[in-house]
């Protein structure tokens, strides 16, 4: 009984578990421990990847409310249905394949599911008000990275100008010559434009242009700019 | 608000990228902690010279997702230090 009065207090569940965290351990291995940290490891990292996949997914990107309107308006599009059978999915254009820009777009649609629970887009009228804002980012982040997500599929190198319509190829030669990207000219490839699209694409245009410091006589804006202003007329 | 996300973003994907997990990785290599700081940075400084950018375009690599990899190389790195002297007598 003298001995029990003696001891220390016993400590808290945590602590506890902390300091038999970093104990050595007495009945296992270093080799065990490092199969079972490999196992664990493989487990881990296997089980993290599949759940990222599952998130890149046409059914999980479209399983909130707010996303009914731009999945019917990528029903109508070349990018759902084509002659050739391939189909490109929400992630194909919005999820980059490099692993930290993946990464960085999966945090970042956290902002989403934030705007579902809030209810920002829920009803029509609603979506409306917003469609301009939201096709800003898009545009935004398309135009900064030279139109990534649309490269995962496409490239100029591979494209055969005697295969395409006379417009088209003429088109994509000049976006060669003069450094445009993608998203210069297929602002609405999936989603319908909302009113003063052109305005704002070139409001994107300039105030990226004016943050990266180029200067707004290079030969890629003004032809940019010549483009757009060729199609408000 | 985009620019916020954007940064949170950029942090995220280096944690869970090569500067977060070799970084912690090579930090626990050593005791010494200004080694485990420059290993941690070194691979954060390297990360985005291999991996950035895009393979198929001539995207230039911002000067902050530069600073973001540094920063976050350095902490995992003295994190794995910190790990190696707690956990490990040797």
């Amino acid at each position: 009984m003298a001995e029990n009065d003696n001891a220390s207090p016993r400590r808290g569940f945590l602590r506890r578990i902390w300091d038999g965290f970093w104990s050595p351990t007495g009945v296992l291995s270093t080799g065990f421990l490092l199969i079972a940290g490999f196992l664990g490891g493989i487990l881990f990292w296997g089980g993290f990847h599949w759940s990222l996949e599952l998130t890149n997914t046409e059914e999980f990107c479209t399983s909130c409310h707010t996303m009914e309107t731009n999945l019917g308006e990528y029903r109508e599009t070349i990018h759902y249905n084509n002659h050739s059978g391939v189909r490109a999915i929400c992630s194909d254009c919005h999820v980059p394949h490099e692993w930290q820009y993946k990464m960085k777009a999966k945090i970042m649609a956290v902002k989403d599911v934030y705007h579902e629970v809030l209810g920002t887009i829920s009803t029509p009228e609603l979506y409306e008000e917003r469609r301009l804002e939201m096709a800003s980012a898009v545009w935004r982040k398309m135009k900064a990275s030279d139109s990534r997500e649309c490269r995962n599929c496409h490239a100029f190198e591979y494209m055969d100008f005697t295969l395409q319509e006379t417009r088209a190829a003429e088109n994509h030669q000049k976006a060669i010559d003069q450094g445009m990207t993608c998203i210069d000219c297929h602002q609405g490839i999936a989603h319908d434009l909302a009113p003063g699209y052109l305005e704002e694409y070139r409001h994107v245009v300039e105030s990226l242009a004016s943050a990266s410091g180029i200067e707004t006589g290079t030969t890629a804006l003004a032809e940019v700019r010549a483009y757009l202003g060729e199609r408000t007329e | 608000m985009l620019g916020i996300l954007d940064l949170l973003g950029t942090i995220g994907g280096s944690i869970l990228g090569l500067p977060g997990i070799l970084g912690m990785a090579l930090g626990m290599a050593t005791r010494n902690w200004a080694l485990a700081a420059g290993l941690g940075a070194a691979i954060g400084l390297l990360t985005p010279i291999l991996l950035g950018g895009s393979h198929s375009t001539h995207v230039p690599i911002t000067t902050i997702e530069y600073v973001v990899s540094v920063l976050i190389g350095t902490i995992a790195g003295l994190v794995g230090c910190a790990v190696r002297r707690k956990g490990a007598t040797v």
